[in-house]
């Protein structure tokens, strides 16, 4: 069975590269434009692996990672944080709200896709 | 690589998306606006832009949108104060932004020495907040400026350009309770380091508690691994690199040659280097119960969140982006189902079917059906004016820095929407005015206190739609049109005589005529070779009309009508030598049918016609076209009375008038090449081509002719020229019932 | 807590035994405490470590109570997870008393 992936990212660029990257690496995608979507696209649905940006309009990364973990159907998904933001502070911050891990943008695609495959196995 | 090239394009859209966000968002502060969202919509903005350049590379772009965002980061958190200076700059900044933008959608280089001021500029501005706020020190930044595009190394780099020879790792993995909380496993990072070489793992399981005791969340296991492997201990550190926090880890290297307890050692340093000793303290350790109840009380919420998010997917699903060049295939298809439909209609005509016939009136509602979904493919295209009006605040803010003056730009209508074709032609008329309204219009501030009024001066920029057309005004409270200089500066250019008698509509028109330019001295703007003359051809073009009204020491009001769309067009169908022609409507002012006494020669070929007590020339179309050598007897001919920009007149002279329909435009530069006198083509409803003439090409041409063959006729030109306006405003007003001001 | 020994009880263990699954575990094993246990394995396709350590965790328990605990039907991905974990089947088997 494919690896169904979700990513939270509000720009249409991004979205657009992790779906070609992540199609071309043979997972499902799923997608989402901000923390409040991101919630609403995992309503009922249980992806492999999530990946998220932190700077997003309506709520971030930090609150969307927060609400997944909340969730305790969806306590065991991996979170990757994807972002251009690489302070140390952040870093913590997305790791105490729950994070499993970070990968700086801009993505090198074979780096992230073996950050999946090794998250998702 | 296609998909990449798509992508581009998606991020050079979004960019301009965001560039107008983050223009608003700035302008809005300016306004005092303290709204938190805004100023995190503008840092976004930013923010969004360096991400897809660094994705792409564009390495310029990214420098300056971080240190951009740099300055936007401390605003956002508090620490630096957007004053006006700080906006100022911001705005400026904006603006180097979209250049920069632009110049590397072009695949251009911009001018670094500008971005590098900018850059300093805004480095400036940080390196003040950062100060004032006693954080970081200041010049911590610039250092840290490439740090954050990473090289791109993939792991099999990493082995590849380890050194070569086989090394020897023993490694202690202890995860905490936090490791599996974020869903982290033990086995994804032993898989990890399987990866890397030969290895050999136990398992620690001394820390195991009995059963009753054990927390079914908490971490008693460890692991020790020994790793026989051509990396080097980065590559080892990278699969750690998550979660150095949320366990114990030490990589000891054994040194083949050295005989110590290499064991032994490690321990010694692990202790030396204050590691958690075994038998941790399990952390959070009623995470579980708190998860639990929070869980609990979230199934109430998870509810809710489920019906808002049906209403969030609704909302997503009321606007889709489409290809740009599909929308275009489908004007074209629903064109050619216009004609096709027309074609068809006098099919039908041409075989005297009656008309109250079933199948007669099934082709009046297919007619009826092709105009609504031709008007509904045309709204598919549609844009708002906002993106244009907001650049024009650009426009305001050079003209205003470039002159002194202080000038506020106030935008109504923005919404209105027009066809995107005509939105595109939009931009450089309306900069030009915007210009001319600034560095003409408006007074100097001390002028403008003098006279009473505020100190700033005030453009307006106004759209709505009226009668099936696009209204555009811009207005502003300068000083009105001087009239006593454009007449003499008219006179001066021999675009008048200097006894001619004219309104001050016809003054004020003045200003549209070629050549012509008031500025006393050349300023830095106007300057720039153009002038009104273009502003209203590039209207024209658009098939559209302009018109001024002023009153002096109040200030001026440009009117710009123009139609919705550039594919349709009204016409008239008239027939010259035997070939089919098209007049644009919003051309003609009137038809007759002239007698032979209203003809006078002037010389050469050039003549005019009498209408009333005006005297305008004529033209032959035929002959100027080529399709007869010999000018046409007038007596069997129909005058068509055209009003040209300047609100000169023309007659133009056919052979016949056919008739009166909306006629879809075809490029004659798409699908031929640009043919003098020729605007387009369109294909007729017995599937006829036919040509639309451009009438001030044309009007051109035969003056270039009446020039080289009658200079006299010249004269009697200027001069109809100035008397012609009083005429066509009270025509232009008949045509439009609803006073523009 | 019931005492119907003689026959082994057997528990099936799910297919992914993650993070979620290690509190119902824990529950199920401790309602077996005492009496004779097969655990069956043959769905699992994933274990995570806190679930291992309660597999682990019971194992000592059942030795120390001198009952009997041990895996049946494993299923490969199981059997392969414990060998990247670094351990044997056995050590999921409660350990008989050396005579």
């Amino acid at each position: 069975m494919k690896k169904t992936i979700l990513t939270v990212d509000d720009s249409r660029t991004m979205r657009e590269m992790l779906k070609a990257t992540l199609l071309g690496a043979g997972y499902e995608v799923m997608q989402a434009e901000d923390g409040v979507h991101g919630l609403e696209v995992l309503e009922g649905a249980m992806p492999d692996v999530i990946l998220t940006d932190i700077n997003m309009p309506r709520m971030d990364g930090f609150g969307f990672i927060e609400g997944v973990r909340r969730d305790s159907r969806y306590r065991s998904v991996p979170i990757l944080v994807l972002t251009t933001e690489g302070e140390p502070e952040k870093k913590d911050r997305a790791r105490r709200a729950g994070a499993t891990g970070w990968i700086v943008k801009p993505f090198d695609p074979e780096k992230l896709i073996n950050a999946i495959r090794r998250l998702a196995a | 690589m296609d998909t990449m090239a798509a992508i581009k394009q998606t991020f050079f859209q979004e960019c301009e998306e965001q560039l107008v966000e983050l223009e608003s968002g700035l302008l809005a502060l300016e306004d005092g606006t303290s709204e938190p969202d805004t100023i995190n919509a503008v840092f976004r903005a930013v923010h969004s832009i360096k991400g897809g350049a660094g994705a792409f590379g564009l390495e310029q772009l990214v420098r300056f949108a971080h240190a951009f965002e740099t300055a936007l980061d401390l605003v956002r958190g508090g620490k630096l104060t957007a004053t006006r200076a700080i906006l100022k700059t911001m705005l400026s900044a904006a603006d180097v932004l979209a250049d920069l933008v632009r110049i590397t959608r072009e695949d251009g280089v911009a001018d670094d020495a500008e971005i590098t001021r900018m850059v300093q500029q805004l480095e400036a501005i940080s390196h003040g907040g950062a100060a004032a706020a006693g954080s970081q020190p200041a010049d911590a930044e610039p250092a840290d400026d490439l740090d954050f595009v990473p090289i791109q190394i993939s792991l099999a780099d990493l082995i590849g350009a380890g050194p070569s020879g086989t090394r020897s790792f023993k490694i202690r993995f202890e995860p905490k309770t936090g490791f599996y909380a974020r869903a982290n496993e033990p086995l994804v990072m032993l898989r990890e380091i399987s990866r890397l070489g030969a290895m050999r793992v136990t398992c620690d399981q001394t820390r195991l508690p009995s059963l009753t005791e054990l927390d079914p969340e908490g971490a008693y296991l460890a692991w020790e691994i020994h790793l026989d492997t051509e990396s080097d201990e980065s590559a080892l550190r990278d699969i750690f690199e998550f979660v150095e926090f949320d366990c114990d880890i030490s990589i000891e290297e054994k040194q083949v040659e050295a005989d110590f307890d290499t064991d032994a050692f490690a321990q010694l340093m692990s202790l030396a280097s204050g590691q958690t000793p075994p038998m941790a303290q399990p952390l959070e350790p009623r995470t579980e119960q708190i998860a639990a109840e929070i869980a609990s009380r979230n199934e109430s919420e998870t509810a809710n969140r489920k019906s808002d998010a049906n209403k969030g997917f609704n909302q997503a699903g009321a606007t889709i982006r489409v290809d740009l060049e599909r929308v275009e295939r489908l004007i074209d298809l629903v064109g050619e189902l216009v004609i096709n439909q027309a074609m068809l209609s006098q099919r039908v005509a041409e075989a005297r079917i009656a008309r109250s016939s079933a199948l007669a009136m099934g082709l009046d509602e297919l007619e009826q059906l092709s105009r609504e979904i031709q008007d509904s493919v045309m709204a598919i295209r549609a844009q708002p004016v906002k993106p244009i009006f907001q650049r024009m605040s650009r426009v305001v803010r050079e003209a205003a820095d470039m002159t002194g003056k202080s000038v506020t730009l106030h935008c109504d209508g923005d919404s209105t929407e027009v066809d995107k074709t005509v939105i595109e032609r939009l931009t450089d008329p309306l900069t030009h005015m915007i210009r001319n309204a600034i560095d003409h219009g408006i007074e100097k501030p001390e002028v403008r206190l003098a006279a009473g009024k505020p100190e700033s001066g005030h453009i307006r920029l106004a759209a709505m739609h009226r009668s099936g057309r696009v209204v555009i005004e811009v207005s502003d409270d300068g000083g009105g049109i001087n009239r006593e200089r454009v007449r003499s500066a008219a006179i001066a250019k021999g675009l008048i005589e200097p006894e001619a008698q004219l309104s001050d509509e016809e003054i004020d028109n003045l200003i549209f005529l070629p050549g012509f330019s008031t500025a006393a001295t050349v300023t830095d703007m106007s300057g720039r070779g153009v002038g009104m003359d273009v502003v209203k051809r590039s209207i024209q073009a658009l098939g559209g009309r302009i018109s001024i009204a002023s009153t002096p020491g109040r200030g001026s009001t440009f009117v710009m009508s123009l139609p919705l769309t550039l594919a349709v067009l009204d016409g008239m169908i008239v027939s010259v030598a035997d070939e089919t022609l098209i007049v644009p409507l919003t051309a003609i002012v009137e038809t007759l049918k002239p007698s032979t006494g209203d003809i006078y020669h002037m010389g050469g070929d050039s003549r005019v016609i009498r209408i009333r007590d005006t005297f305008v020339p004529l033209i032959d179309i035929g002959h100027v076209l080529g399709y007869r050598n010999k000018l046409a007897d007038p007596q069997n001919c129909v005058v068509v009375l055209i009003d040209l920009e300047g609100h000169a007149r023309r007659a133009l002279l056919v052979d016949t008038i056919q008739g009166q329909r909306q006629v879809v435009i075809k490029s004659l530069e798409a699908n031929y090449r640009r043919v003098d006198g020729i605007a387009a083509a369109t294909i007729l409803g017995d599937g006829r081509v036919a040509l639309i003439l451009d009438v001030d090409a044309v009007v051109e041409n035969a003056n270039g002719k009446a020039a080289s063959s009658a200079s006299e006729s010249l004269d009697l030109d200027h001069d109809t020229h100035a008397r012609a306006p009083q005429r066509a405003h009270d025509f232009a007003t008949e045509l439009e019932p609803e006073p523009v001001e | 807590m019931s005492t119907k020994m003689r026959k082994p009880e057997v528990l099936k263990l799910a297919e992914n035994l993650d993070i979620t699954e290690a509190t119902p575990l824990i529950g199920e094993l401790l309602k077996h405490r005492g009496a004779d246990i097969k655990i069956d394995a043959s769905s699992v396709k994933k274990m995570g470590g806190q679930c291992l350590q309660a597999l682990l965790c019971a194992s000592a328990t059942w030795t120390l109570d001198g009952t009997h605990i041990e895996i049946i039907t494993p299923s490969d991905d199981f059997l392969q997870c414990v060998e990247a974990y670094g351990l044997h089947l056995s050590h999921f088997s409660s350990q008989e008393p050396a005579l």
